[in-house]
């Protein structure tokens, strides 16, 4: 309808000239063709480019480059494609797990950090050894040995399992047919699992048997316990029930027949009317001679005598037959029978144990148990101990067979017959196959045609029978970092078993047998770690003891009194029998007793040194050397350049040398450290661990030791408080200066003052938030060292090598200082009326058999702390929860901290120790990738130039305080605790907010016995001690 | 205005004019330097290069390369440090303090006195900074404006402290020196006929016309500059000494140091220019400018600070005594008895007993003597700190961290090289820069008509 009026806007276009045609079409942009453009590679080949396009590349380019520059460089690290459920990247996962290298046994809990298993814990679920020594908690870093074995080895080239299982098989198929006996050879082995495997291999191998021997023999021990009771096994001690413990050159605190009397010791030390009482004879000053309340030196051979004549005593209190009996001399005999009487006091309740591994002392020890009525109470034989099962005549049979050459296969299985029983060496060679089943290629591995790398234990399956009708589950938490193998599996394969995996074995035995096919009873298994078969222990009864009247008789008395001196080996807290030899956290480990490291040596007394003109000596820079001598047994073996070590305590006549050194194939960490003192050893010598007629020459030379400690005394200094058990129970704690625990008191114009109250600075408010304390109990302290291998794997503290310890510059951030008591005191002194400069020179001495304390120092966090003013890029501070701070990227490394710090314990990186080929090459803790997995993703490694020191395992209450913030409560008391408090099974570490008034940490704080280390110097540490107790009755 | 006495002995000797002065202040700079300058430098260079060798060692491996240890954290590194600031004192005491109590014999000796300050502050500001564990992190020590957010510098702490007293002396001093310098080399630019040399000293010498106006601002700016710097001569190694007095260490924690440290310093850097000086007399032929009296003074100052020193010490061991702290009593007995009794006899012997020679008149005014126990005494000043620092250390609050210390070929190479450097510079100095303040000297020589007629006549007579 709409009229189609058209408006013209001039004649051009009225008359639609061409002209004016081009101009309407132009008078609007059309859309580009660009698809087609773009398609047609004729013309996009033939046009220049367009200014749109060069927009277009323009735009391009700079959104390329932008987003090029967003990109971060990834280095190797690959992400999960799937993401493993129970796996979040910086939350750890703990496995229960358990550890049984023959020797040690423990239930642990493994913390794994990203799939890496990085600590080991303590499984607070297990009712025996579910605490961690010094050994156990460094073995995690054993897995990531670079030296381990990597491939099999057949004939000593590398080859693949399948040839290795050929030759084996082969050798054992070819030994059954030519009549020759197949033997596996082993240290103690308690898993049901394999037991159950080898009895299989029995029922179809006819010629084979397992033989199994304990380095350090107990085999008399066990043979005595046999004779007692009908059973050939250890009694299992309850440390819990007794109130009196002997020991007679038993150091049953490092090691108790390989159950762990450590945490009941630690219960019974607490300090009441009721303390358990501790008396030692011992020849060698042991970590448990150093903690005893009255400790007498003996030689080792008079400790069957020592024992005799406390049998002759309370059988005569107990109205019965004695036994016979050598003289003491009249000073011990009044004090062995002081102990008699104590005892026969606390029958019911006591405890004898003797040391060694021979039949007369362990039959003596039963023997006055049983007449002190102990069994059943504080010793049992109900639940059959399966911790020391080696049998010496059966490893004497196996050595008369090998020599004989009817030995066709003889498989080693986590043992090291070469190191431990040189003699043994040369029949070995004799096997038609010596097959290893090894982590190393350790000295008997060396030998062997056929060796078989197996798993470390973190990689393996396997189970555990510690004691009866308990168990204990080793589960994997890595897979093989090697090609190694189980085994399980590999006996399994060799004897043609099924081929079943390890997993699979022992899965199939608790499936089959306890569990019945109950699945969730088998998870729960794997998942505690631990399993009690309450049925079967309510089922056993004490067996009775032998009432045969011959039984004491026929014991036999090593004569004292030989030519020469005494010697007897023992074991470090350290060390153990040199299993872990190649581990460099236990080879830095400094002994609690020397406080050496990286060595064994022969402890002395310093008067037979004297004698023999032996001495140690002090170098400019504060290294400590010492002499070297040849040992030569009555036997006519000799051991030569043992470094001497004068050690108070030391039994005149006697020394010791530890054994679990001199390994020459342990590999880099461990060869060539110490002498082996099993090359001494031999026969009946080997079970009751010393050697009578020894003689000892100096050699030529000296020897450089590695001592952290040079200082023994505490030069009368008020360092760790001491009050006997009488006074601490009648006598006031504090009594207007005469109490047995005051505090400094500065006289000042407005009166007597607290240290604390006396300066001039702010305090900080520590009343609200948390308040983290820790807490020493120095009764309870045995210095096992524990805590200070546990604050290495924790904190990620470098291993330094023995010429760093040497130049004083142990990194460890928490040592355990260790003092003898001197004859000389401000009292004697004052009688003498000697002159300070002749007072301080003899307090400098240690007395010959001197009491020993522990000290745990870590830094004291002060919260007047002398360090953090000082620093002056304000590098260390101080935290509003009472804790002194290090800022690692601020310091500068001006060690005017450690100068200024009066507990001495920041520790300075004088040399790039995390990756330090060239000094440190051995050393594989820090310096390798492999060794490196074991650092705590949590703890900043530090580098060169800058102090480190104790954090109080900061990473740990920042843990933990998120934990509880996530879950929306409160936290609790135990919710975060140091690794050391951790790993201290006597309880003498407790860590907590002081500001929890519930809290354990809070009562230990208002304990009579607390007090603070150097109070006088107005630090206010939030780490305090509590004063130890002697039971000096 | 000044006056003399006419029975004081005239403080330049030989009757020189002012002529006389110019040409023998200047004869070290114009001609080449003897044999025996060469062999001096050759050695200094080659200790020099030795020490910073080492230096470059310790920065690439770590101070691991020294003897320290986990309980001496500190022993030849500060051991040095307080030492050279020690010796530092004694400049600008002489320059700046004599100069306010207007002793004229100074001017003989504030030139050399001066640039020993300056070198010996230099070598002892080697040592804060490489005795560092990560020098590279060395300026977190200034109070900057950074990017780590509010993160200051810790002003609790006596090394910051010590960071703003060097920095302030250095300067100071070097000010000071330099503008003493200025119409000196205003002198060496117009005697100057090499024109690189007339040039150089032109720059150097900043225009100086030797107007009545330049002059007065010439004197008004050393007045005032002695006025800042004797503050500074007090406050140096009084804040030194506060590294140790404010610390917990027995042995260390003691208020007398302050004084003690001050006294000390004077006393050893007056014992390094008498060592200094009876070389540069006798190489540069100067003995009648630095005259006998002038050895016999600075040996008077070093009886007196010495005994200072000496009572300082003896306080120390009373007030330990009497303090009754157990700690300081044995931190003080073990420094005579311990293992390091012979650093302490050796400090006590130098220190103490050797002064005690310069009551004697005879001996005091004996130059080789005097340059015996110059020496002897910088040996017991290094004793001093060394004892003060590693004997405290090695034994304090707890038995088990006790330990000892011993230095290693890069503590040692290390010290021998700041030695080395430090007479690098001197002998430098010495061939280049005038060594006698001669324009200050000019004004105290003793010339009348007489004199001068004297002279003329003997001049011409030469002719």
């Amino acid at each position: 309808m709409a009229e189609t009026k058209k408006y013209w806007k001039g004649l051009e276009e009225l008359s639609d000239s061409p002209v004016v045609q081009v101009l309407r079409e132009n008078e609007f942009a059309s859309e580009l063709p660009v698809d087609r453009f773009l398609a047609d590679d004729k013309s996009m080949n033939s046009s220049a480019t367009s200014r749109r396009d060069f927009l277009k590349f323009l735009g391009f380019s700079t959104a390329a480059a932008a987003l090029a520059a967003c990109e971060a460089p990834v280095v190797e690290s690959i992400p999960y494609v799937v993401k493993p459920d129970n796996l979040v990247p910086g939350v750890p996962s703990y496995y229960a797990s358990t550890y049984f290298d023959g020797v040690d046994f423990a239930s642990i809990l493994v913390k794994s950090r990203e799939g890496r298993p990085i600590k080991i814990e303590p499984n607070a679920q297990a009712l025996i050894n579910g605490s961690t020594n010094a050994r156990i908690q460094a073995s995690v870093l054993s897995l990531y040995d670079t030296q381990r074995l990597k491939k099999p080895l057949v004939d000593g080239a590398e080859a693949d399992w399948s040839a290795l299982d050929r030759k084996v098989s082969d050798s054992i198929r070819s030994a059954t047919a030519s009549g020759k006996s197949v033997v596996l050879l082993s240290s103690t082995v308690n898993s049901p699992t394999y037991l159950a495997m080898l009895e299989e291999i029995r029922s179809t191998v006819a010629n084979f048997r397992h033989v199994s021997y304990d380095a350090l023999s107990v085999s008399g021990k066990l043979d005595a316990c046999e004779k007692m009771t009908g059973m050939r096994a250890l009694p299992v001690y309850s440390l819990a029930d007794a109130q009196m413990i002997v020991g007679v050159d038993a150091d049953f605190l490092n090691e108790a027949n390989g159950q762990s009397l450590t945490a009941d010791y630690g219960k019974g030390r607490k300090p009441s009317a009721e303390m358990l009482r501790h008396v030692q004879f011992e020849s060698v000053m042991s970590l448990t001679g150093a903690n005893a309340d009255k400790r007498f030196r003996i030689l080792p051979s008079q400790r069957a005598a020592v024992l005799s004549a406390l049998y002759n005593a309370i059988a005569r209190r107990a109205g019965q037959q004695g036994v016979k009996e050598t003289a003491l001399e009249a000073e011990l005999a009044k004090s062995v029978a002081k102990t008699a009487e104590e005892l026969w006091n606390h029958r019911g309740r006591s405890l004898v144990l003797a040391g060694g591994g021979d039949y007369t002392s362990e039959m003596l020890a039963l023997g006055i148990s049983r007449l002190l009525e102990n069994f059943g109470s504080t010793l049992t034989f109900k639940y059959r101990n399966q911790l020391r099962t080696g049998d010496e005549s059966a490893l004497q049979g196996l050595v008369n067979d090998l020599k004989a050459g009817s030995v066709g296969v003889l498989i080693l299985d986590r043992c090291n017959p070469v190191y431990d029983r040189p003699e043994m060496a040369e029949a070995l060679s004799k096997a038609g196959l010596l097959v290893s089943l090894s982590e190393h290629l350790d000295e008997s591995a060396s030998m062997a045609g056929a060796v078989a790398p197996a798993h470390h234990f973190l990689e393996d399956w396997c189970d555990h029978q510690p004691v009866q009708g308990y168990f204990a589950m080793q589960q994997p938490v890595i897979r093989p970092l090697f090609d190694t193998r189980s085994t399980l599996e590999s006996v399994d394969r060799w004897f043609g078993l099924g081929g079943k995996s390890a997993l699979g074995r022992v899965k199939d035995h608790w499936l089959n047998g306890r569990f019945a096919g109950n699945v969730d009873r088998w998870n729960e298994f794997v998942h505690d770690g631990v399993f009690v078969a309450f049925d079967e222990i309510m089922a056993l009864a004490e067996p009775s003891a032998s009432t045969d009247p011959t039984l004491m008789d026929g014991l036999t008395f090593s004569s004292a009194g030989a030519q020469g001196l005494e010697l007897a080996v023992y074991t470090k807290a350290g060390m153990g029998t040199g299993r872990l030899a190649n581990n460099p956290w236990l080879q830095e480990f400094p002994d609690p007793i020397t406080r050496t490291s990286w060595d064994n040596y022969l402890t002395i007394s310093a008067s037979d040194a004297k004698e023999i003109g032996l001495e140690n000596t002090t170098q400019s820079n504060g290294a400590l050397n010492g002499s070297r001598v040849r040992i030569t047994t009555a036997q006519g073996k000799v051991l030569d350049m043992v470094p001497v070590l004068i050690q108070p305590g030391q039994a005149k006549g006697s020394v010791g040398l530890a054994v679990g050194y001199g390994r020459t194939k342990a590999g880099k960490v461990g060869d060539g450290v110490g002498v082996n003192a099993f090359a001494l050893l031999t026969g009946a010598e080997a079970q009751q661990q010393f050697l009578s007629g020894v003689k000892i020459e100096p050699v030529e030379g000296e020897h450089e030791f590695a001592c952290v400690q040079l200082h023994h005394t505490m030069m009368g200094r008020d360092i760790v408080r001491e009050v006997s058990l009488g006074d601490f129970l009648n006598k006031p704690a504090k009594d207007g200066g005469l109490g047995w625990n005051e505090r400094t008191e500065f006289e000042t114009y407005a009166g007597p003052m607290n240290a604390d109250k006396v300066n001039l600075w702010k305090d900080f408010d520590h009343t609200t938030g948390h308040f983290w304390n820790l807490s020493i109990d120095l009764n309870s302290c045995i210095g096992c060292g524990a805590c200070v291998i546990a604050c290495h794997a924790e904190n990620n503290v470098p291993v330094v090598g023995k010429d760093e310890i040497r130049r004083s510059r142990d990194m460890h951030w928490l040592r355990i200082d260790r003092y003898f008591s001197s004859e000389m005191t401000e009292e004697v002194a004052e009688e003498q009326s000697l002159g300070a400069i002749e007072k301080f020179r003899l307090m400098e001495d240690p007395s010959e058999n001197p009491q020993v304390v522990f000290q745990p120092v870590m830094c004291q966090h002060c919260n007047h702390a002398p360090c953090e003013t000082v620093c002056p890029v304000a590098a260390t501070s101080h935290s509003a929860e009472g804790l002194n701070h290090m800022a690692y990227n601020r310091c500068i490394g001006t060690r005017y901290c450690a100068n200024n710090c009066p507990y001495k314990v920041r520790r300075f990186n004088w040399f790039l120790y995390h990756d330090n080929q060239e000094q440190f090459d051995i050393n594989y803790a820090m310096n390798d990738d492999l060794g490196r997995m074991v650092l705590n993703p949590d703890v900043t490694v530090r580098s060169r130039g800058v102090m480190e020191k104790c954090s109080m395992c900061v990473q740990r209450t920042q843990y933990a305080k998120l934990e509880a913030k996530k879950a929306g409560r409160m936290l609790k008391d135990g919710d975060a605790v140091t690794a050391c408090a951790q790993a201290c099974d006597t309880g003498a570490l407790v860590f907590g907010d002081a500001n929890d008034a519930e809290s354990k940490i809070a009562a230990a704080k208002k304990n009579d016995r607390m007090y603070y280390l150097l109070d006088e110097v107005g630090t206010q540490p939030s780490v305090f001690y509590q004063v130890k107790v002697r039971n000096n009755a | 205005m000044h006056y003399e006495a006419p029975v004081r002995e005239p403080l330049v000797l030989g009757n020189k004019s002012y002529h006389d002065v110019t040409v023998e202040v200047a004869k070290p700079i114009e001609t080449a330097p003897p044999r025996s300058w060469w062999i001096a430098f050759s050695i200094s260079l080659l200790l020099f290069l030795w020490g910073v060798g080492n230096i470059l060692y310790t920065i690439g491996y770590g101070i691991g390369t020294w003897g320290l240890n986990k309980t001496v954290g500190w022993a030849w590194d500060i051991t040095n440090f307080v030492w050279w600031v020690g010796i530092g004192h004694a400049g600008t005491l002489i320059s700046a303090v004599l100069l306010l109590f207007r002793q004229k014999w100074r001017m003989a000796i504030n030139r050399s006195a001066e640039a020993m300050t300056i070198f010996s502050v230099i070598q002892a500001a080697l040592f804060p900074g490489i005795h560092m564990g990560r020098i590279w992190l060395a300026y977190f020590v200034f109070p900057i404006p950074n990017q780590f957010g509010s993160l200051w510098v810790n002003f609790n702490s006596p090394l910051l402290w010590d960071v703003f007293a060097i920095s302030t002396y250095f300067s100071v001093s070097l000010v000071f020196w330099y503008t003493g310098l200025i119409p000196d080399f205003a002198m060496l630019r117009d005697r100057a006929v090499r024109p690189v040399q007339k040039h150089i000293y032109g720059i150097l010498s900043f225009g100086w016309g030797g107007k009545a106006k330049h002059w007065q601002r010439f004197e008004e700016v050393s007045l005032v500059l002695a006025g800042l710097a004797t503050p500074l001569v007090l406050s140096v190694h009084t804040i030194v000494s506060m590294d140790f007095a404010t610390s917990v260490i027995p042995g260390w924690h003691t208020t007398i140091f302050p004084p003690y440290f001050v006294a000390g310093a004077i006393f050893s850097g007056f014992a390094m220019v008498q060592t200094l000086l009876i070389i540069m007399r006798k190489m540069f032929k100067m003995e009648h400018y630095i005259t006998i009296q002038h050895i016999e003074m600075m040996n008077i100052i070093i009886m007196v600070t010495g005994s200072i020193v000496g009572v300082a010490y003896i306080t120390e061991l009373f007030i330990a005594w009497y303090s009754g702290v157990e700690y300081e009593q044995y931190a003080f007995l073990n420094r005579a008895t311990g293992p390091y009794w012979w650093a302490y006899w050796s400090m006590m012997t130098c220190n103490v007993f050797s002064p005690q020679f310069m009551w004697f008149k005879k001996l005091r005014t004996n130059l080789i003597f005097t340059f015996i126990i110059s020496i002897v005494v910088n040996i017991g000043m290094w004793f001093e700190r060394f004892v003060i620092i590693v004997t405290s250390l090695h034994r304090d609050y707890l038995p088990s961290s006790w330990t000892m210390f011993a230095p290693t070929s890069v503590d040692i190479a290390i010290y021998l090289g700041t030695i080395g450097f430090f007479f690098v510079l001197f002998l430098l100095y010495a061939r280049t820069f005038p060594v006698i303040a001669q324009a200050e000297l000019k004004t105290i020589l003793k010339s009348s008509g007489e004199e001068q007629k004297k002279h003329h006549s003997e001049h011409d007579g030469h002719h």
